[in-house]
C-alpha cells in the first residue's frame, strides 16, 4: 500500500481524538462525582436508593418511560427575590426608599417578569405596617441591584432578606427548584435523562407528587389523577382479582368510572410497586453548591415538611 | 464557467486537469477572527470545563458569588431539623418534655439563662437527675446521654440557638466558637453531671 503509514496515522489521530473528546474528557470531568453536602445542612445528597426503587429503575427502563419523560430540569437564569422582613419604625421612609429606587434603577434591571405581591399595600398604607411579615416586595432582580436595594432599605430602618431563586420555564411549571446536576444521576444505571417531553419532567416527581397511592393510581389509570393526561395506562403492572374474604390492603381506591366491576379489586404487582418506589425516589429539589438557591420555607421559618 | 469553456475551446482533446489555486486570504482571516471570537466567548461563558459550573453561571467565581448567605432564620431551620431528629423524642417537638421524666425546654430557666456556658455542658457531658425545672422537681435516674459529643460544633450551636428561640423562648444565639470552647472544657471523657453540680456552674 502506497500511503499505508499516512492512512494508519490519520485514522489513529481521528479515532484517538474522538476517544479523548467523548470518553476521556467526560471521565476526567465527571468521573470523580460523589455525594455532596446539601447547602446549609449536615445532610448529604444523593442518598442511595432502596432496593425496591433500584429495581424500579429497571422497570422504568423496560417500559420505555424515558421515551416520553425527561429527568432533567433546565434553568435559564438566576435571580434574587427580596423579602421584606421588618419595616422598623418608619414605614414611610422604607416605602420611599423602595419606591425611588424602583423607579430610577430597578425597573431597568428586572430578571424575568415583575412579580409584586404587596408593594401596593406599602404604597397605600402610610403608618403602621398593615400586613403580615415577611412579604415579597419585588422579584426577581439581579444580585448587584438586590444588594444595593437591601442597603437602601436598611438605611431607612427596614430589613430585607435576599433569596436566591432559579428561573426558567421548567421551574415556573413546578418541575423543580433548580437545574439538574451530575449528582442527581449518581446512582442511576443506566442514566436516563430522556430527550422528548410528551409528559412532564420527572426529575422531582417524588417531591411534587409524593403520595404512593396517587402514583399507583396514575400508573393504572392516568386520567383518574391527571384529568387531561395523554399517558397510556400501564394496566399490565396490576392484577384485577376477585375480592376474597376481605379486600386486599394494597387494593387501589379508584373512582367509580375507573374501578373494576363490583366484587373485583385492582392490586399492584411487585413491578408497579417498584416503579412507584423509583418515581418517589426522584427528589432533585435540594440546594447544592453547583445549583444554589434558598428555599422559601427555610427563610420564612415555616414548618419543615421533611424530617 | 467561463474558464472551463475557454480551456475546452483551447484544446478539446486535452486531458482535463485540476489546477492548484491559493486559498484566498480573506477566508483565512475570517477563520482566525471567528476562532478568536469563539475563544473569547468560551472564556466568558464556558466555565472552563469545571464540573460544578453549569449554565447560567459563567465561571466558578460567579457561582461562588451566588452562594446564598444564610441568615438567622436558616440557622433556626437547621437547628429545628437537628432538634427534632435528636432531641425531640424525649423533650418533645413542642419543647414541653414529659412530666416527671423529661424536663421541659420551653420557658426553662436553664435554657433561657443569660450565658450559655452552663447550658452547653448538658449535651456535651450528659445529665442525671434529680433536677428542678420551672419549679417542678424531676428525677430521671437513667439520665441524659452526652448526645452533643457526636455533633459538629456548628450543628450543636444551631440546636442550642433553636431551643433558645423557639416556643416563646427569647434568649440569644449560640456561636459555634462557644461550643468549641465548651467541648474543650468538657474534656475527652465527660461524666454525666448531676443537678447540684450543674447548679454550681457559672452561667
Amino acid at each position: 500500500m502506497k500511503n499505508g503509514f499516512a492512512i494508519f496515522f490519520a485514522a489513529f489521530v481521528v479515532l484517538g481524538g474522538s476517544w479523548c473528546a467523548f470518553v476521556l474528557a467526560p471521565e476526567l470531568q465527571l468521573g470523580g462525582a460523589k455525594q455532596t453536602s446539601v447547602l446549609n445542612s449536615s445532610e448529604v445528597y444523593p442518598i442511595q436508593r432502596s432496593g425496591d426503587a433500584t429495581l424500579g429503575l429497571q422497570i422504568y427502563r423496560a417500559n420505555g418511560c424515558a421515551a416520553c419523560h425527561t429527568e432533567q430540569v433546565q434553568q435559564d437564569d438566576v435571580g434574587c427575590d427580596m423579602m421584606l422582613t421588618s419595616v422598623g419604625k418608619n414605614t414611610n421612609a422604607v416605602h420611599e426608599a423602595y419606591q425611588s429606587y424602583f423607579n430610577t434603577i430597578l425597573r431597568e434591571h428586572l430578571v424575568g417578569p415583575r412579580v409584586v405581591d404587596s408593594i401596593d399595600r406599602i404604597a397605600t398604607n402610610r403608618g403602621p405596617w398593615p400586613g403580615k411579615l415577611p412579604v415579597r416586595i419585588l422579584a426577581p432582580v439581579d444580585k448587584f441591584f438586590a444588594d444595593l436595594e437591601a442597603d437602601k432599605i436598611a438605611a431607612a430602618g427596614g430589613k430585607i432578606e435576599i433569596q436566591i431563586v432559579a428561573l426558567g420555564p421548567d421551574i415556573a411549571r413546578g418541575w423543580g427548584l433548580r437545574h439538574s446536576v451530575a449528582e442527581d444521576f449518581l446512582y442511576d444505571y443506566p442514566v436516563q435523562p430522556g430527550s422528548l417531553r410528551a409528559g412532564p419532567d420527572l426529575a422531582g416527581v417524588g417531591a411534587w407528587m409524593p403520595d404512593l397511592n396517587s402514583q399507583l393510581m396514575h400508573l393504572y389509570a392516568p386520567r383518574s389523577v391527571v384529568k387531561d393526561s395523554v399517558m397510556p395506562p400501564f394496566r399490565f403492572l396490576f392484577e384485577i382479582k376477585k375480592i376474597g374474604d376481605a379486600p386486599s390492603p394494597d387494593a387501589l381506591n379508584l373512582r367509580k368510572e375507573f374501578a373494576p366491576p363490583a366484587g373485583y379489586e385492582v392490586v399492584p404487582k411487585p413491578e408497579a410497586k417498584e416503579l412507584a418506589a423509583y418515581l418517589l425516589s426522584l427528589h432533585a429539589d435540594v440546594p447544592l453548591y453547583d445549583a444554589p438557591f434558598t428555599s422559601l420555607s427555610a427563610s420564612t421559618n415555616a414548618p419543615a415538611n421533611k424530617p | 464557467m467561463s474558464d472551463e469553456k475557454k480551456s475546452c475551446s483551447a484544446s478539446p482533446n486535452a486531458e482535463p486537469a485540476a489546477e492548484r489555486s491559493h486559498l484566498p486570504m480573506w477566508i483565512l482571516a475570517l477563520t482566525f477572527v471567528l476562532l478568536y471570537l469563539g475563544a473569547v466567548f468560551f472564556d466568558h461563558h464556558g466555565g472552563w470545563f469545571d464540573r460544578e459550573v453549569y449554565s447560567p453561571y459563567a465561571s466558578a467565581e460567579e457561582l461562588d458569588a451566588w452562594q446564598p448567605k444564610f441568615g438567622a432564620a436558616a440557622l433556626l431551620a437547621q437547628g429545628r431539623v437537628l432538634y427534632e431528629k435528636n432531641c425531640g423524642i424525649c423533650h418533645g417537638n413542642d419543647g414541653l418534655g414529659k412530666p416527671g421524666q423529661f424536663p421541659p425546654l420551653a420557658g426553662s430557666e436553664w435554657v433561657n439563662a443569660k450565658g450559655v456556658r452552663r447550658l452547653e455542658q448538658i449535651p456535651l457531658q450528659g445529665l442525671n437527675g434529680p433536677i428542678e425545672v420551672k419549679g417542678q422537681a424531676l428525677n430521671f435516674p437513667s439520665g441524659m446521654v452526652a448526645i452533643g459529643t457526636a455533633m459538629a460544633d456548628a450543628d450543636l450551636a444551631a440546636v442550642l440557638t433553636y431551643i433558645r428561640s423557639a416556643w416563646g423562648n427569647q434568649a440569644g444565639e449560640v456561636m459555634a466558637d462557644d461550643v468549641k470552647a465548651a467541648r474543650a472544657a468538657a474534656g475527652a471523657h465527660p461524666q454525666p453531671l448531676s443537678g447540684d453540680q450543674l447548679a454550681k456552674m457559672p452561667e
